[in-house]
């Protein structure tokens, strides 16, 4: 049986959340058995403080434990709402995802087996982080996107979160293909800075038409005017040294555009206002 | 008060035209659009959602302009929207599901947000399924977690798209009783080719065919428009626009009745009926 009772001064300081871990420890294990002391500490106690600890339990007991690519993004320091909207992101579902791997890896292959091919995998390794963006507007990809579209978050953040996510799981697919090409290691990175630039410029244009479209005009332009250079064999204008310069001048010059009017934009997300 | 104002909406997709100069005004309660399939109702709401533009005619919506992009932003924060279609993340529980939407909403304080989920799952009666994925539950209960996520933040206006479509009676009767409820205090537009739905819940009415408002008033005006026009008979009446059996037998026919006939009470599907029938009546009578 409990023979003594927290004096005064000690539940002064544990109801206010300034006792010393012993004290605190101490005075929980005793108030667990005593209901003088319990009576006692309940006209010292913040109410709201109470409310809102108990909510928080509430909250962390009630809510469902996070899926497992919600809780390593929240792990990597990413915010649990933007985690929440990048687990949404169509393109990051596995048969795309191995889809662009399959196209890639075979493409590898050949310019293993023959290296001309190694031409038509500096053309197609831009295409899979497009096509990821471009999946993950497509409207019927999207179950959600009507109700997407008549919700207030700013469609040009969301676009820009998904394109992020998507480059992040798929350019390492493209850096994992490339690293098996034969020969030198420079047509393993030479699709990198092209990539971003059409991206930028894919982005970019989302000011004046939906993603899908932007996406499929910038893809299309790019395989207009590298298919017929790989076929015949001259792809250097388009991968050298100073190519590298004016991709990455159209990466940095569409980014910073898309800052500039990033409050004036209205993304067209397919047929809306 | 009037929250949505349409005026001389006008939507084509290619050459084909949606929507054709339509008119429709709604305030506090349940206004209901209803018509055939493919008659334009589903294009009409998406405008009263904002997600469609109409190419021609002016839209207000409480008392903003959804043409300009604030405005549209401050519609949406009071709007709550479920699509025809409406789709789901499947691999999301409910919970999770209805949180990734009040996220797109904007409620940015994780605890609010968590306390605003479950208040939707309980008013849509999903708590036992909320941490069940969405791909294990039933068409009906998918539809509630549609109604759930509509009703987040408590909007003022609330668009739902063939809310009752491929549910039970069952279902039925417990969507209507919610919908009922929340249609008390706020703006409900709604869209059914159900007709029963239509007069269990709305106070106003707007029949759409072929992309036109054929009749806008309560569903008793539209009622009386069938006064006169129903009437019973041992059989099938050459004269009526559509007549069917009845369980007692005797055959209730809809149309102009011939003299002597026995006029009995119309209902609302009768008015729909004769209104959707009145352009081939004419057509047959020229």
């Amino acid at each position: 049986m409990t023979v003594w009772h927290l004096d005064p001064e000690a539940i002064r300081r544990y109801s206010r959340g300034v006792a010393p871990p012993g004290l605190a420890a101490s005075a929980e294990a005793h108030l667990m058995k005593c209901a003088a002391c319990r009576g006692a500490i309940s006209s010292y106690v913040d109410l709201r403080r109470v409310e809102a600890i108990w909510h928080e339990v509430a909250d962390r007991v009630d809510a469902p434990r996070r899926g497992r690519p919600e809780r390593l993004l929240v792990r990597l320091g990413v915010g649990e709402a933007t985690a929440r909207l990048v687990a949404a992101t169509p393109t990051l579902r596995g048969p795309w995802l191995l889809a662009v791997a399959v196209v890639l890896a075979l493409a590898a292959w050949a310019a293993q087996v023959d290296e001309r091919f190694l031409r038509m995998f500096l053309v197609l390794a831009p295409l899979g982080p497009l096509a990821g963006v471009l999946v993950a507007f497509a409207g019927g990809l999207d179950p959600t996107r009507e109700i997407g579209l008549a919700a207030p978050y700013s469609g040009l953040r969301l676009l820009l979160i998904r394109t992020a996510a998507v480059m992040a799981v798929t350019v390492p697919i493209v850096a994992a293909a490339g690293l098996a090409l034969p020969g030198s290691s420079w047509p393993a990175v030479a699709w990198l800075l092209p990539t971003a630039g059409l991206t930028c410029a894919a982005l970019a244009l989302t000011a004046r038409m939906a993603p899908v479209v932007a996406v499929g005009v910038v893809a299309t332009a790019w395989v207009l005017v590298t298919a017929p250079t790989a076929i015949a064999g001259r792809l250097d204008p388009v991968f050298d040294g100073g190519a590298q310069i004016v991709w990455l001048a159209v990466a940095v010059g569409a980014g910073t555009w898309l800052a500039a009017t990033r409050n004036t934009v209205t993304l067209k997300l397919g047929r809306s206002a | 008060m009037t929250t949505v104002r349409v005026h001389g909406a006008t939507k084509s997709f290619g050459r084909t035209r949606a929507l054709d100069s339509v008119d429709l005004e709604a305030g506090l309660g349940v206004t209901g659009l209803l018509g055939p399939n493919g008659a334009g109702k589903t294009t009409l709401l998406r405008i009263i959602a904002t997600v469609l533009a109409p190419d021609r005619g002016t839209v207000s919506l409480l008392g903003r302009d959804p043409s300009r992009p604030d405005d549209r932003t401050r519609i949406r924060e009071r709007l709550g929207y479920l699509p025809q279609d409406a789709g789901f993340h499947r691999g999301f529980t409910v919970f999770e599901f209805i949180d990734y939407v009040a996220i797109l909403k904007q409620m940015t304080d994780r605890r609010a947000r968590h306390d605003e989920v479950r208040r939707v799952i309980a008013l849509t009666g999903l708590a036992t399924v909320s941490a069940k994925r969405i791909r294990a539950l039933s068409g009906g209960m998918r539809r509630r977690v549609g109604l759930a996520q509509a009703m987040l933040g408590d909007p003022d206006l609330l668009v739902l798209d063939e809310p009752t479509v491929g549910l039970d009676p069952e279902q039925r009767l417990r969507f209507r009783e919610m919908i009922s409820q929340a249609g008390e205090g706020r703006t409900v537009v709604l869209s059914s080719h159900q007709t029963e739905d239509i007069n269990a819940l709305c106070t106003r009415i707007a029949v759409i065919h072929q992309g036109r408002a054929r009749f806008t008033g309560t569903p008793t005006e539209l009622t009386a428009r069938a006064e006169g026009r129903v009437w019973t008979d041992t059989q099938r009446s050459p004269a009526a626009l559509a007549a069917w059996r009845t369980g007692d037998g005797a055959y209730r026919n809809v149309g102009e009745p011939p003299a002597g006939a026995e006029l009995i009470p119309p209902t609302l599907e009768d008015a729909y009926l004769l209104l959707m029938g009145e352009p081939e009546l004419e057509a047959t009578r020229s």
